[in-house]
């Protein structure tokens, strides 16, 4: 999988891209905006991760342009501009995620591998966390190499939960994605899944664990190794 | 503040202060003119009387008086006096008769007037003349005319009436005129009143307004042109200051980046956890040291309309992985409705987060740590820690004040920055105890309506 690496401090790159390396992806790494701009338009990257401040532009016009031209490859906006507007000005340019400097390398992996599994993403197929697997065409999903049998909705609900691993899923999410319209849907409902789910994944000794956020949603993180 | 003299009274009293001397001055000089001018009126009336007489005398050198003047010198009670000298020394007339002998050994007469002081006579009158050469049918002749002192009181009295008359207008003149300049003063002053009240809206948040100049007086009109460029200058020293903080944001985190990233890139043992503890609370000062330079520096945009839900969500949504790996849950008991506020969004969300965090920090593992938004325009948040002693909640406030217990994390900022965020949002933080134990930060919002007039916050 390659991704594109858009940056000029050269420690950073350095750091980002031998920990995207460790994670198997192939890295491309380029410091200005015009040779960027050359390289989205003849490379089909998977994703790619735009640091703003550029010595020869700004990473946000570039952005702009990118999406101009159609082109839609997931952008992570990595950027030390905290300043609520560029927040909003990021997002607003077609950026698909944010992360301000200084990051966790954890997280920037998490979120671009969330971006990767977005669906059309290039990691559509499979979902990990700890010792979970999750098949998402087969809609398999199995605790090391035991098969774990789940209903429908819990199904639904632990592919969300790990698309966004680490991160919140909240509550109306859920119900928006399990339920449709004419769906009468009782309060307790997603509660009462996400029960029986947690109890399935502890009986076949899962590693992960779905956290409940109270008046928000859920998170489902890595338990401790 | 001790009173500053009011330019407005100073220049009453000023004014008071001389129109009554001034009111004095003239008075006295009326005064004086009017006697001074009685004086004279006498003297020409005498003059008139010496020709009116000469005019009398016969080419013999004899006065033949008309009969009606003749009975009117003659009264005994009449004040007039007069006696006619021939150039030889030979009286020709005098009432009364006794007259004409005293002048007889008088210095002879000239063509200008004499004046003369006398009180020789029998009723012992003071009388006040002239004596002067008059010619007549009968040569130059001496004539001395004078009237008893009493005789011009008609004068004096008519013209002592009329001083008076101008005096009682003088005060009069003097209290119209001092309200006409209060007033004058008052209208002069509005303008400046007003520039007043728009310098009164200069702050840190509105460092573009400047003082208008219209319709001031032009003597003022320099110092508001100063203090206007004092403004300018102080502009560009925020903006600069702006800058500054810009800049520090980048080029403090950039290398903060490098460390925190290169940690994450080595292979884990407990020396390298503690190192990722320090860097990681050192992202965090360097985070709220850049939160108080931004808010000491820009203005906060608190016009929008915020639901408080969404901050509060949003915050929750960001820390709970964050609280889970601490070991501590986090929950968000949201108002059953929209609450709208004024306010900035990311500012509110950034006093949460504060709050979320040292809650998260002072809880004991396993316990919630509780965000509630309430419909009355509040956001309430709740540990389940060891509180805030009444000693401390004064000062817990105050920038790098930090408890007795030294081992609580932060540089003792996070606090400061949510009052600071609060009292640019026209609110305030409250800290008390929760029950069952614990402490209760609350943020206590003011109660803007929201612009589209919807739902808002009660009292």
């Amino acid at each position: 999988m390659r991704l594109l690496l858009v940056e000029d401090e050269a420690r950073i790159a350095e750091l980002v891209r031998a920990a995207l390396l460790r994670d198997g992806f192939v890295v491309d790494v380029i410091g200005l905006c015009a040779d960027a701009r050359e390289a989205l338009a003849t490379t089909p990257y998977d994703a790619t991760i735009l640091d703003l401040g550029l010595p020869d532009g700004d990473g946000l016009r570039l952005l702009k342009e990118l999406r101009g031209t159609g082109n839609s490859v997931p952008v992570l906006v990595l950027t030390a501009r905290d300043a609520v507007e560029h927040r909003v000005a990021g997002l607003d340019a077609g950026a698909d995620d944010y992360l301000i400097k200084p990051f966790a390398m954890a997280e920037l992996m998490a979120r671009i591998k969330a971006l990767l599994r977005r669906p059309g993403g290039a990691l559509g197929t499979t979902l990990k966390a700890g010792n979970v697997v999750f098949d998402t065409i087969g809609r398999d999903v199995r605790v090391g190499d035991r098969g774990l049998v789940l209903t429908r909705r819990e199904i639904a609900i632990l592919e969300h939960l790990m698309r966004r691993a680490g991160r919140v899923v909240p509550k109306t999410l859920l119900e928006d994605k399990l339920y449709g319209i004419d769906d009468e849907l009782e309060s307790n409902a997603i509660p009462v899944h996400v029960h029986h789910l947690r109890r399935k994944l502890a009986d076949h000794a899962a590693t992960i664990e779905i956290h409940t956020v109270r008046g928000v949603g859920y998170l489902l993180v890595d338990g401790k190794p | 503040m001790n009173t500053a003299p009011s330019l407005q009274r100073r220049l009453v009293v000023r004014l008071a202060a001389l129109f009554i001397a001034g009111a004095a001055v003239l008075a006295g000089f009326l005064a004086w003119r009017a006697y001074d001018t009685a004086d004279s009126l006498s003297d020409r009336e005498l003059s008139l009387r010496a020709a009116d007489l000469a005019r009398y005398v016969t080419a013999d050198a004899r006065l033949a008086l008309p009969e009606t003047l003749r009975k009117a010198y003659a009264d005994p009670a009449s004040s007039d006096i007069f006696a006619i000298r021939r150039a030889d020394g030979g009286i020709v007339a005098a009432s009364p008769p006794v007259f004409g002998q005293i002048v007889q050994h008088w210095a002879p007469t000239t063509e200008h007037a004499a004046y003369f002081r006398f009180d020789g006579l029998a009723d012992a009158r003071d009388y006040y003349g002239l004596g002067l050469t008059v010619d007549s049918l009968a040569g130059p002749l001496s004539i001395w005319v004078a009237r008893a002192a009493g005789a011009t009181a008609l004068v004096h009295s008519f013209l002592e009436e009329f001083v008076f008359d101008i005096a009682w207008v003088i005060p009069l003149f003097v209290l119209l005129t001092l309200a006409v300049a209060v007033l004058a003063i008052r209208s002069t002053l509005k303008p400046i009143r007003d520039v007043s009240r728009v310098a009164a809206s200069v702050g840190p948040a509105s460092t573009s307004v400047r003082l208008p100049t219209a319709n001031l007086p032009a003597e003022i009109v320099p110092l508001v042109g100063a203090v206007n460029r004092a403004l300018d200058r102080l502009e560009q020293g925020f903006a600069v200051q702006r800058e500054f903080t810009a800049n520090a944001a980048h080029e403090l985190r950039t290398p903060l980046a490098i460390v925190t990233a290169a940690l994450d890139g080595m292979n884990p043992d407990a020396e390298l956890d503690k190192l990722k503890a320090d860097v990681a609370r050192m992202n965090r000062l360097v985070e709220q040291l850049l939160s108080v330079a931004r808010l000491d520096a820009v203005a906060l945009d608190v016009s929008a309309d915020v639901d408080l839900n969404e901050p509060a969500k949003d915050v929750i949504v960001s820390l709970a992985p964050w609280a889970v790996a601490q070991g501590r849950a986090i929950g968000l008991t949201a108002a059953g409705r929209p609450v709208m506020v004024r306010g900035n969004s990311f500012a509110i969300a950034d006093a949460v987060r504060n709050l979320v965090e040292n809650a998260v920090a002072h809880s004991p593992p396993g316990a919630e740590v509780t965000v509630a938004v309430h419909e009355v325009g509040r956001i309430s948040v709740t540990d389940r820690g060891p509180g805030v002693t009444k000693e401390d909640r004064g000062r817990i406030f105050e920038r790098f004040w930090r408890g007795a217990d030294a081992r609580s994390p932060g540089a003792g900022l996070g606090l400061p920055i949510v009052a600071e965020i609060m009292r640019a949002h026209g609110g305030r933080v409250t800290v008390e105890d929760a029950s069952p134990g614990g402490a209760v930060f609350t943020l206590v919002f003011s109660l803007w309506p929201a612009s589209d007039g919807a739902l808002r916050p009660l009292a």
